[in-house]
């Protein structure tokens, strides 16, 4: 009984409650709204089914009900009492019956803008991690680049847009560049420490099994600077994603940025919300596959 | 037949141009499958000498001859274990052996280099651990593992910088016998240099000592250790010979300590 009285399923129970009360604004009724919320309501009850952790399921529920609340107020000052402007604040459920509809432009703008990320991306993370892994071995090389870095890297990224739209000939080349620009010198100046920091045992541990140089910088260095590697890639990949939504608003014909921009000039406020969501949604599920990547490359970090 | 000997050598580390000496003239001369023990009080740059019979780093005086030869590096002639970090904490037990092992025997097969490995990882007892990372296993058996790839890769000559100083009592006379089973172990007994700042360690595994001190660290008394092996540990321990050898050791190696402090009323 205490069990079904928690919070989430409270929180559940109130927001159908809150449908019988007349609404102020008619525009879509209550079906996309109770769409959402028992969408969100089976979500949690599967997680409670799945796992087997008690902190997590409280967790899960305290989430659910945090998001219920807010569902709830949303839906109470937008549709039954319309205290709020109707244009920048549209009721919820016209926000799933727009992302619905529109499902097929977010994808495809989805993947127009996953094909610049990872051109750019990529080239940051194969020019940047060889590099440094060299720079940081050879003593004289680092000492004359270290400082350079210094430099270069706090230039924020933003500013080569305009240069990178001047000097490259297409919009697509002229992003790739720039998220190139901003994701390699996060990846890079964290490899460089980290070649730099390895513990200095480890590598005369090395020296004394008398591997070749090939061996010192691939099963060696790498593996041993992977930590920082890592911290330095997730940095570069933030950035990434916001310089590529900074392009797409500024130059794009398509996109996430692009999709954002593009209804914000027809005031389109609803649509530029179900952006919002959309590309929330997409940085949640990169993050959470560059997690699953990071614990399996460091599985031996306890 | 002299395996390794050092001929004056001496090690200066270079500060804000300052030339810091670690050791000083030193002379040295071991013989082919000898165990001798280096101690000495911290700071007397034993570790210095390992790495330069390592091939680590240089001396700025002096040379250091193995077979005759004047080291030019580190080779696969000399495997060495360190106190910490002897291991590459991102590959297991197993993986770590099986590295060591590709550098001496580059053209051997996979399959034969993880049978050999599997064999190394039996003899330190820690089969059921060949694919636990070194983060993932204690003090002790990290240890283990470094030996086994130590003894894996069959160097002739083999430098151990305080391999047991950070175990605890009970682990390291444990580790001691599977160090004295292994160097037994081979036809031809490998050249063990030992380093280590624990008397009763030195006495029990050693054929010689190697007393150093500090300032300049150098040698300055070699100890013959003439026990029978295989030694059994627990009649050696309650021997008068023992007692005696380990008195004069101490007296030795504290020697400077009570001259400073002035008396022989402290307790050792």
């Amino acid at each position: 009984m205490k069990k079904l009285f928690n919070l989430a399923n409270i929180g559940f129970l109130l927001l159908l409650l809150l449908e019988i009360i007349p609404s102020r604004r008619n525009d879509t009724g209550p079906f996309f709204l109770l769409v959402l919320v028992v969408s969100i309501q089976v979500l949690y009850l599967l997680i409670l089914a799945v796992s087997g952790d008690d902190d997590k399921r409280t967790a899960a529920g305290d989430i659910t009900a945090i998001i219920y609340a807010l569902i709830f107020s949303w839906e109470l000052f937008t549709t039954k009492l319309d205290i709020l402007d109707q244009m920048l604040f549209p009721a919820p459920g016209i926000i799933v019956s727009l992302f619905i509809t529109d499902l097929p432009v977010l994808l495809k703008g989805f993947a127009d803008s996953m094909e610049l990320l990872l051109a750019g991306y990529l080239l940051a993370l194969a020019f940047a991690i060889p590099l440094a892994l060299v720079i940081g071995w050879r003593k004289r090389l680092y000492n004359a680049v270290n400082p350079l870095t210094k430099v270069l890297g706090p230039i924020p990224p933003i500013v080569y847009i305009p240069y990178a739209i001047g000097l490259l000939p297409t919009f697509m080349i002229s992003s790739i560049f720039i998220i190139f620009v901003g994701a390699f010198w996060p990846i890079f100046i964290n490899t460089l420490n980290g070649v730099f920091n390895i513990e200095k045992r480890i590598i005369d541990s090395a020296k004394a099994l008398n591997v070749s140089e090939k061996t010192m910088l691939f099963e060696i260095i790498l593996p041993g600077a992977l930590p920082a590697i890592i911290s330095g890639s997730t940095i570069g990949l933030v950035l990434a994603f916001i310089l590529l939504t900074a392009a797409e608003m500024i130059g794009a014909t398509s996109g996430l940025g692009w999709y954002v921009k593009y209804f914000s000039d027809f005031a389109d406020y609803s649509r530029v919300i179900v952006g919002i969501i959309f590309i929330g949604m997409v940085v949640t599920a990169i993050t959470y596959v560059f997690n699953k990547i990071e614990v399996y490359l460091l599985r031996w970090r306890n | 037949m002299t395996k390794i000997r050092l001929e004056n050598v001496s090690y200066a580390y270079e500060d804000r141009g300052a030339a810091l000496p670690a050791v000083e003239g030193i002379n040295i001369s071991v013989h082919e499958g000898e165990f001798v023990s280096i101690i000495g009080p911290s700071g007397c740059g034993k570790s210095t000498l390992l790495s330069l019979l390592a091939g680590l780093s240089f001396p700025s005086a002096g040379c250091i001859f193995i077979d005759g030869q004047v080291i030019k590096g580190t080779g696969p002639d000399r495997g060495l274990v360190f106190q910490h970090y002897s291991l590459f904490p991102w590959m297991t037990a197993r993986q770590n052996i099986v590295f060591g092992i590709r550098q001496v025997k580059k053209s051997t097969g996979k399959k034969t280099i993880e049978k050999i490995a599997d064999e190394y990882l039996g003899l330190v007892g820690l089969r059921d651990f060949a694919h636990k990372y070194p983060l993932q296993l204690s003090g002790g058996m990290q240890q283990r593992v470094a030996i086994a790839r130590a003894f894996a890769m069959n160097p002739r000559v083999l430098l151990m910088d305080e391999p047991f100083g950070a175990l605890d009592a009970k682990n390291r006379v444990v580790l001691q016998e599977v160090l004295l089973k292994l160097w037994d172990n081979g036809s031809e007994k490998k050249t063990v240099i030992f380093v280590t700042h624990d008397i009763d360690e030195a006495v029990l595994l050693s054929d010689r000592i190697m007393v150093m001190s500090a300032r300049p660290g150098t040698v300055v008394r070699e100890v013959p250790v003439e026990f029978a092996r295989p030694r059994d540990r627990a009649a050696l321990i309650g021997s008068e010979e023992y007692a005696g050898l380990r008195n004069k050791m101490v007296s030795l190696f504290y020697d400077d300590v009570l001259q400073k402090i002035g008396g022989s009323e402290v307790a050792l």
